[in-house]
């Protein structure tokens, strides 16, 4: 049995934006996925809980369930092209994830479609909402998919990389559009990205994981300032900056992605780490709050790291 | 290796290594795959105990398969007949096997012709495209829309019922779904960098066809060839079954359902000897068609 | 309709005729050259007077050309002749008859091929690895194996003889074609190794479409299990059945002439195997010409079907 995840718990408080950051592999997008049940066969959910305000999700019976996905909690994936049923109209979509609960009436709900097209800034909504979704461009096709999360009016988005298949043009307005809609209406969104950049545009808090568990969390002026795991770390000093005064060569973060059947003992990013010490190879560090706010796994921490050498 | 002014790498940085996971080649890991297959097993084992009565057959059966009352006609199962006497007395179990020496006569010979003429159409379409796949292309096309029963039925009628105009008049009407398939296949390899290198060197167009684009169709050209003898068979079964197919007194599992029909209730042995051995023979190589259809398939590779 | 799709349908059609013609002509001179006058010989001798005003009749005196020119207008008329053996019957009204009869059989082998074998193919795949798969798979696997003569050898017993003697003689199932229910055994013998088919194609096409991130979309947005199912996995699932829906009608088509001669059903099919045998080349000719538009107007219907449930598909 591989445990894609082990031990993670965060929070997300009502209207906040909070960041999942990870490699392939880290479990993320498996952690998104059980928040919805909806993780795949032979995948099981075996232990804990998933609260949305006062009601475990995992306790939830069919029809519970089924009228909280979708309404309460909306999902966008990550690939607009194979999430979108490709013999069905993009309004049509739009209108049966309305239709499927009891927020709006079936004529409100034909009514809503070009408004929510509009909403996510698709031109010419009207015409759009009979196309297929083959006619659509990637872009669009990801703004349709937001317009279908959003057409119930969700207190939470879960975003599961939703710019990852997109150009890079594309996916600045497609974060500006979330960042908006975060905005204008209180809805609180969960990003999951393997993308840096896109969290500090977007995100509140972040949370970076590894290997199935969290490996460091805190606010995004946090975890970009003053990294404390040195995945984290390592992963900053692998993008180029362009807001920096010092430029410093890129580093690699040398190794391969874990092998979830095969995990080391001890720390289980030591054998990629830079700055490990004896300890890290036999005991696997807690996860302990090293700043007000901010928490990090790791024996040795960033600021004792670079302490201990001498720059020239 | 870029380094961190300051920091140094720990002890044993490189070892850490991961393996290199184990390289298959594309026929090894199929290989390995259809021995895992139940059921393709299973199949190569009937096969193989067909191939065998058939190729006895032709030195010995238990009786001669021509000769008629050697005991009680509509007898049933016995020691000395083990799977009976047919309506004019001939030993069933030996007819099972001249049968069975028909049948693949027949699927294999047609499975052959039709591979030729498939292949080589696919191939010219495919690669040439344009005009030459253009005109194949409306041949395929047109040769669907004959009703195939009915062409073999007139051809085998006009020229003889014999086993080679058999095994040619049901290819002839049965060639193009290898010639398509081989079409899609070279359309897909054609545009690889490999052709694109062969020809960059200044490789001849029949050379570039033979020796780098056909290897790399054989997977799901021998899935179909796999596949096609058993309709071949099955093609023949019907033939003999109207009566059409090759003329007595040579055993065909068709003629001998046909002929044990009237007699269904009292002696059904006379018809279920063939039809079992016709259905286990066509199962047997469909399961191997699938094992190997499943075996080849690229995207379940482990 | 579409434009395109209306030009679609002429191109095809006049594919259809010509091909038609194409076959219908090479048998006419296949037969013509190959065995002339060979439709009298099993009558008895005539006198050469009586034998030369037949071949006279039939404009077989003629140069092949010449007949064939003939023969040519008749068709393009909708006239195909007359029966060399049962003169005086008009072929064309004869085959109209008994296409009507072959087109219900084919009909009916269809529907129950194409709804048992989606029926079976669904529950399977929703109950993948319960004993309702394997049953099913496994009832697939052998019924697409198993040449329709034989099936329809072990209804004939298992209906004749067994029913007889599980009712104790209250039922009893007679071959032929009269009564409605007399179509039952040998559509359900034409259709089964298709519905086979589709029933396997319909699982693995399951199998894949409810693994598609589509499906896990409406899941998402909370549909109802059915609308899931229906709408969004069995939709696209169709597709690739859909496919193979003109191979196989075309394979019941020719597999009508098979079961046409084990029930004695008077249709297209045993028309055909009766008038070879009795080297009737007119009717021959006929029957052809009539299957040959046949194939390729079910292979038309079928290709007209794809853009209703893939709208990515246009002509």
């Amino acid at each position: 049995m591989v445990k894609a995840v082990d031990g993670v718990s965060f929070e997300v408080a009502e209207g906040e934006t909070l960041g999942i950051v990870g490699e392939s592999g880290s479990g993320k997008s498996v952690t998104a996925l059980s928040l919805l049940r909806l993780v795949p066969d032979p995948g099981r959910v075996v232990d804990g809980r998933v609260m949305f305000r006062a009601a475990d999700v995992l306790k939830m019976d069919h029809e519970e369930l089924r009228e909280f996905r979708g309404s309460d909690v909306a999902m966008i994936f990550q690939d607009p092209m194979s999430s979108m049923n490709p013999v069905l109209r993009v309004g049509f979509q739009i209108e049966e994830a309305m239709d499927a609960h009891q927020r709006f009436s079936h004529k409100q709900a034909r009514e809503r479609i070009v408004p929510m097209l509009e909403t996510v800034r698709i031109p010419a909504a009207p015409q759009r909402a009979k196309d297929y979704p083959h006619q659509f461009s990637g872009g669009m096709r990801q703004r349709a998919m937001i317009a279908m999360g959003l057409s119930n009016e969700p207190s939470l988005l879960i975003a599961d990389e939703p710019t990852t298949a997109l150009d890079v043009t594309v996916q600045a307005s497609i974060i500006e559009l979330l960042r908006d809609l975060n905005r204008e209406r209180g809805m609180a969104i969960i990003l999951i990205t393997h993308n840096l950049a896109v969290v500090a545009s977007l995100c509140t808090r972040v949370i970076v994981m590894y290997a199935g568990r969290i490996v460091e969390s805190g606010t995004t002026r946090q975890i970009f300032n003053s990294p404390q795991h040195p995945y984290t770390w390592s992963l900053l000093r692998s993008l180029p900056r362009v807001d920096e005064q010092q430029h410093d060569r890129l580093l690699n973060i040398r190794g391969l992605p874990p092998d979830m059947t095969n995990l080391p003992t001890g720390c289980k990013f030591h054998p990629r780490c830079r700055f490990r010490v004896e300890r890290c190879f036999r005991e696997e560090p807690p996860l302990e709050q090293v700043d007000p706010g901010q928490l990090a796994r790791c024996w040795v921490l960033m600021r004792n790291a670079l302490k201990d050498e001498v720059h020239d | 290796m870029a380094s961190v002014p300051g920091v140094a790498l720990p002890e044993g940085y490189i070892e850490d290594a991961y393996d290199m996971p184990e390289q298959v080649t594309l026929w090894q890991d199929a290989w390995r795959r259809v021995r895992r297959n139940k059921l393709a097993l299973v199949g190569t084992s009937i096969i193989a105990i067909l191939v065998l009565m058939a190729v006895v057959s032709v030195f010995w059966t238990p009786y001669p398969v021509w000769k008629q009352a050697v005991g009680p006609t509509y007898a049933g199962i016995s020691a000395q007949h083990w799977l009976g006497l047919d309506a004019a007395g001939r030993d069933i179990f030996s007819r099972i096997m001249g049968g069975a020496l028909i049948s693949l006569q027949v699927g294999v010979g047609t499975m052959l012709i039709v591979s030729a003429i498939g292949i080589v159409m696919g191939l010219l379409a495919g690669f040439y495209r344009g005009a030459i796949d253009a005109a194949i292309s409306l041949a395929i096309n047109i040769w669907y829309g004959i009703p195939d029963l009915l062409v073999v039925i007139l051809l085998v009628l006009l020229f003889g019922r014999s086993l080679a105009n058999i095994a040619f008049a049901i290819a002839i009407t049965r060639w193009m779904d290898m010639a398509r398939l081989v079409r899609g296949q070279t359309f897909a390899l054609r545009e690889r960098e490999f052709v694109e290198a062969a020809r960059s060197t200044g490789t001849r167009n029949l050379v570039i066809i033979f020796r780098h684009i056909f290897p790399n169709a054989l997977g799901p050209i021998l899935v179909q060839a796999t596949y096609a003898v058993p309709q071949a068979i099955l093609f023949e079964a019907f033939l003999s079954y109207l009566g059409l197919g090759v003329p007595p007194p040579t055993p065909s599992w068709g003629a001998m359902a046909a002929d044990g029909f009237h007699a269904l209730e009292l002696a059904p042995h006379i018809v279920l000897a063939p039809a079992i051995a016709l259905s286990l023979t066509l199962m047997a190589f469909n399961f191997v068609g699938d094992g190997l259809r499943d075996a080849l398939d690229p995207r379940m590779r482990r | 309709m579409t434009r395109g799709t209306l030009i679609y349908i002429i191109q095809r059609l006049l594919l259809i005729t010509f091909t038609a013609v194409a076959i219908s002509s090479i048998v006419f001179i296949g037969e013509h050259a190959l065995l002339p006058g060979d439709a009298f010989v099993s009558e008895r001798p005539h006198n050469p007077r009586e034998l030369a005003l037949l071949l006279h009749h039939f404009n077989l005196d003629l140069p092949l050309p010449q007949q064939y020119q003939l023969w040519v207008t008749g068709v393009l008329h909708g006239d195909l002749g007359e029966s060399l053996v049962n003169r005086g019957v008009q072929i064309t009204p004869l085959l109209v008859r008994e296409l009507g009869t072959s087109l219900e059989l084919g009909a009916a082998a269809l529907i129950f091929t194409v709804g048992v074998g989606l029926t079976l193919g669904l529950f399977a795949a929703l109950k993948q690895n319960t004993w309702i798969d394997y049953v099913a798979s496994s009832t697939a696997v052998v019924g697409y194996s198993m040449p329709s003569f034989v099936i329809a050898t072990l209804l004939v017993l298992v209906t004749g003889k067994l029913f007889y003697i599980w009712t104790n003689g209250a039922f009893y199932y007679e071959i032929g074609w009269g009564k409605p229910t007399q179509i039952l055994v040998p559509a359900i013998a034409l259709g089964f190794p298709y519905a086979s088919i589709v029933a396997r194609l319909t699982r693995a096409s399951m199998l894949e479409v409810i693994r598609q991130d589509y499906v896990r979309t409406a899941w998402a947005k909370g549909l109802r299990p059915r609308i899931v199912i229906i709408r969004h996995a069995l939709r696209n699932a169709l597709i690739p059945v859909i496919t193979i829906l003109g191979p196989l009608a075309t394979g019941i088509l020719t597999g009508v002439v098979v079961i046409e001669n084990i029930f004695g059903i008077p249709g297209l099919g045993k028309e055909f195997i009766d008038s070879i045998l009795n080297r009737d080349y007119n009717i021959v000719i006929g029957v052809f010409t009539f299957y040959a538009a046949l194939v390729g107007l079910v292979n038309l219907g079928v290709d007209l079907l794809y853009p209703v449930l893939d709208p990515r598909i246009r002509y």
